[in-house]
């Protein structure tokens, strides 16, 4: 089993840190977007790499991808995912259309903007300094971009930890998928493991 | 381990990162869906004796023992395959590989550029083996999925966004 390594315990500690990571996000992207944001109860995992790509979705669909890569204490990859559908609404929202160039960059900017709260937030919980590279963006296969970033992050590993949380604008029915790839030491740095 | 798949019903056989499959089946289709930096390798043998795939997806080993996924790195993923079709019959000489993704899928610098070393480790691995490359969909920005048909050795490639393409 790929998730020998981690114990329920610890899963529930990381699945508790996503959970207060997605509320500081959720509560950016409302004021980003003005509307009333619901956060869904985040996902904690231990996955097989293959089946990490398998959990992010069907991997034909072509989606909105940001990609933010965190150092400093901790590293890790963030991960936003919209359907093409959910970019142009949230386009809207914004007043851009996400296949210009200004809506490309107002997407990338809302994934920063978002990935910033939700690390942030870790930071502060954990006391790590965390800092972000400049986002980059992707509008392509879902299966693509999931395994390019851990193919990037796998340094070897067979296990990937994936922190998922999905964002809601019921009144738009917009959904926004947040995910978190720590690297391995990431996670024992979060687990309190490293020393 | 290579699977050897030998049913004879049509079915779609899905090579997931770090997988390979082998087949002589001519119902099977052997598919990687969603290939980024990652590549699919496809050897097709001439003689119709056996069609692989490989879903690679990184460049080197390092020496480290990939285990139950003989498909993740390139240096590691090309003997096996060989030896998979191999089993089934199929010498290297008589093999056509085609190489598909090994894209660089996001803008920026994000440490993830690794789409072109998969490829290039790929093809030296193909080469040191004496198999030629007859044609490739690699490189650009887009997620791509490999089909092999191994009915009749037809390889076919999706871009995102577009129709499928026949490379063989």
């Amino acid at each position: 089993m790929a998730s020998a390594r981690y114990s329920d315990l610890q899963l529930d500690a990381l699945r508790e840190l996503a959970n207060v990571g997605s509320g500081t996000a959720g509560t950016a992207l409302s004021s980003l977007l003005g509307r009333p944001v619901d956060i869904s109860v985040p996902n904690a995992a231990a996955l097989d790499l293959a089946d990490a790509v398998d959990a992010a979705g069907a991997a034909e669909d072509v989606v909105w991808a940001v990609v933010v890569s965190v150092g400093g204490d901790l590293e890790a990859t963030a991960l936003l995912v919209v359907s093409e559908r959910d970019a142009e609404a949230i386009g809207a929202l914004l007043g851009v259309d996400p296949d210009t160039d200004d809506g490309r960059s107002a997407l990338e900017e809302v994934g920063n903007i978002l990935v910033a709260s939700y690390v942030g937030a870790l930071g502060s919980m954990t006391g790590f300094v965390l800092d972000l590279r400049p986002p980059a963006s992707a509008h392509d296969m879902l299966g693509a971009v999931v395994a390019t970033v851990i193919a990037a992050r796998s340094d070897g590993r067979d296990v990937a930890i994936m922190l998922d949380s999905e964002l809601r604008i019921e009144r738009d029915a917009i959904a926004l998928s947040f995910m978190l790839l720590p690297t391995l030491e990431g996670v024992d740095e979060l687990l309190g493991l490293g020393g | 381990m290579v699977a050897e798949l030998a049913t004879l019903s049509a079915t779609e056989i899905v090579v997931r990162m770090g997988e390979i499959a082998v087949s002589h089946a001519p119902g099977d289709v052997l598919v990687s869906v969603g290939l980024g930096s990652c590549i699919g390798l496809a050897l097709v043998c001439r003689r119709r004796r056996a069609c692989g795939l490989a879903h690679v997806m990184l460049p080197e080993s390092g020496g480290r023992d990939a285990l139950d996924r003989p498909g993740k790195y390139a240096d590691q993923a090309v003997p096996a395959l060989l030896a998979g079709v191999g089993l089934l019959g199929a010498r290297p000489a008589t093999l056509d590989a085609i190489v598909v993704g090994g894209a660089q899928m996001f803008s920026g610098a994000t440490g993830m550029e690794i789409g072109a070393r998969n490829e290039a480790a790929v093809r030296a691995s193909l080469a040191q083996a004496g198999v030629t490359v007859t044609a490739a969909a690699t490189a650009g920005a887009l997620g791509r999925t490999i089909r092999v048909h191994v009915a009749d050795g037809t390889v076919t490639v999706r871009e995102a966004g577009s129709q499928e393409v026949t490379l063989r």
